[in-house]
């Protein structure tokens, strides 16, 4: 039974508002298997998303429900000289690592793109940023000595499809990513286990990059000799392989390369459309900015007056984390303003004013409006 | 919503605040698909793998984007969906997700309401018309347990057809695996009895 319902910003945007296992209500777009977002009302409450608020996502509906920590093993195959097969207990022996990173959807925002394609019919809460506690996956890999031939490595979940005609859900990294010591096996989130739909026991943490690549409940790790050509890396989750990522609305991309490491992003989180301030009272503005692992240098607030100011930059998590900014203005005339926000990243990366567009709705990260009413 | 059961037992492994079992139980599946002309197609092809809310949530789209959706989940997914049914099933969604009109004789689609005794249903076509026969047969395991070994489980038990019943009515997963079973929230208590007893005496 849903708690509630909320209609997000576009065309058959209804929603129920439902609680699940370990989860507060989330916006539920998809039943079997699950698919919650997180309602961006959360993004205002700090820059960690709550591991209850965070969102799920899932491909196939072979989803485990029970897991049993004691037997759970994560095996290490393919193109290494020594296999390896290792329990949870075995894999918290390495030295643990923490770090802050945003994990999101490739999809996020899918919802807002003009025209409309089809997917997972996200509004903006298809993100989250929490405290990711794990081990190195350059360490797990070196215990089994990658062969020189090695191209990539693989990773595979306990979830699994329905038909075994349907492609499992597997992702591949080159083995130079794999080995950079940023690419974690996670099994703490925020302090605590993950929570089951966020991937219990153990999930693939690699930080910059899409969601697509995070592999829940990870336990099947294969090093190969060539390159991953499966449904979930030669057909899915591919963008135009351009500079923008992007093609004419409506259009076609000619060629196509796998999505890798998020845009610039930015956020105003204090104030939603249609929310009113007093005019003439000056206002403090807030909101979250990242990217994809250069760190934020500067967010640009602008007022609506046609200006952009520099907003206060919070405290720096670490360059794959949310970063908070603040700034302040004074509505001088009552009537609707219009409030933007646009980061800049270390290396000069920025926001769009006006939104990029591809086929499958990947990447959104135009510059952000919410619309006030000062009265 | 059920009761959410979240069990952490703890485990004798020293310093692991993690060791034990944990399970969670998911609330029940409610999305259904319109009831319209082609309805049982969209129940019996989609529902297999996912829920109808997949469907619900996409934009208003013309038929090219319905037929290039429906042709994915064969090619690129695997289900199998015979050919003579690709033109029904994008008619369907085409009609009621998308942008065309639904037609006009679609509004009397939905099972007639007749007071038939379960004995005298014949469970085993209502099975094949809602798509139960892709997932289970009689005597082996596809996607699902066959039904022997359903009636196996629960030969002698007296709550044995309630919980098939249930089962049937919504869904879930834990008995058999890790792969849920859709809900069918459109068959009656009749039908659903029936296809409990017929399944049970296999």
């Amino acid at each position: 039974m849903a708690q509630s319902t909320i209609t997000l910003p576009f065309a058959n945007g209804q929603r129920e508002v439902v609680k699940y296992p370990q989860k507060r209500p989330l916006i539920r777009l998809t039943t079997r298997p699950p698919q919650l977002e997180t309602p961006f009302s959360v993004f205002n409450e700090g820059i960690i998303t709550p591991n209850d608020a965070f969102f799920v996502r899932y491909h196939l509906a072979g989803i485990p429900t029970e897991i049993d920590t004691d037997t759970f093993q994560v095996r290490i195959k393919g193109s290494v000289n020594t296999p390896k097969v290792f329990s949870l207990t075995e894999l918290k022996s390495f030295d643990p690592v923490e770090t802050v990173a945003v994990l999101q959807c490739s999809g996020n925002s899918r919802g807002f793109s003009q025209p409309r394609v089809g997917g997972g019919q996200m509004g903006n809460g298809a993100m989250g940023n929490a405290r990711w506690r794990g081990v190195r996956l350059k360490d797990v890999l070196a215990t089994a000595a990658l062969k020189p031939t090695a191209k990539q490595v693989t990773f595979k979940g306990l979830d699994k499809p329905v038909l075994e005609a349907t492609p499992d859900f597997v992702k591949a990294l080159d083995v130079d990513h794999a080995m950079d010591g940023e690419v974690l096996l996670a099994y703490e989130m925020n302090g605590e286990p993950l929570p089951m739909l966020n991937g219990f026991p153990l999930r693939l943490i690699v930080p910059g990059y899409y969601g697509t690549y995070w592999v829940k409940h990870v336990n099947e790790i294969t090093v190969i000799d060539d390159t991953l050509e499966n449904f979930w890396m030669k057909t899915a989750y591919r963008i135009p392989d351009n500079d923008c990522a992007c093609v004419e609305p409506g259009g076609k991309a000619t060629s196509t390369t796998p999505i890798k490491r998020y845009n610039v992003r930015s956020f105003i989180t204090s104030l939603a459309d249609g929310d009113t301030v007093k005019a003439g009272e000056n206002v403090e503005v807030r909101g979250i900015a990242f990217d994809g692992g250069y760190g934020i240098e500067q967010v640009l607030f602008g007022d609506g007056s046609g200006g952009w100011r520099a907003a206060r930059l919070g405290e720096d998590l670490g360059k794959y984390s949310f970063r908070e900014w603040r700034a302040r203005f004074t509505p001088d005339k009552p009537g609707v303003h219009e409030l933007k926000v646009r980061a800049i990243n270390r290396i000069g990366q920025s926001q769009p004013m006006e939104p990029l567009w591809n086929p499958s709705g990947y990447m959104r990260n135009v510059v952000e409006t919410v619309r006030i009413r000062a009265v | 919503m059920r009761t959410i059961l979240v069990l952490t037992i703890l485990a004798s492994a020293a310093g692991s605040a993690m060791a034990g079992v944990v399970k969670i139980e998911l609330p029940l599946e409610t999305a259904v698909y319109k009831v319209a002309s082609g309805v049982e197609l969209a129940n019996g092809q989609c529902l297999t793998c996912h829920s109808a809310d997949y469907a619900v949530m996409q934009p208003p789209k013309p038929r090219d984007f319905w037929k290039a959706e429906v042709d994915k989940m064969r090619e690129k997914y695997g289900a199998p969906i015979p050919a003579d049914k690709l033109i029904g099933l994008t008619d369907y969604f085409a009609r009621n997700y998308g942008t065309e009109k639904p037609a006009s004789e679609s509004t009397n689609a939905a099972s007639p309401a007749v007071a038939v005794p379960p004995a005298a249903i014949d469970a085993k076509g209502l099975a094949l018309k809602n798509g139960c026969l892709n997932c289970h047969s009689v005597d082996a395991k596809i996607v699902g347990p066959s039904y022997k070994d359903v009636a196996s489980k629960y030969r002698g038990k007296p709550d044995g057809p309630d919980r098939v019943a249930r089962q049937i009515t919504h869904g879930g997963s834990g008995q058999w695996g890790q792969i849920p079973m859709p809900p069918f929230p459109q068959l009656s208590a009749t039908e659903v009895e029936a296809l409990a007893r017929w399944i049970l005496g296999q």
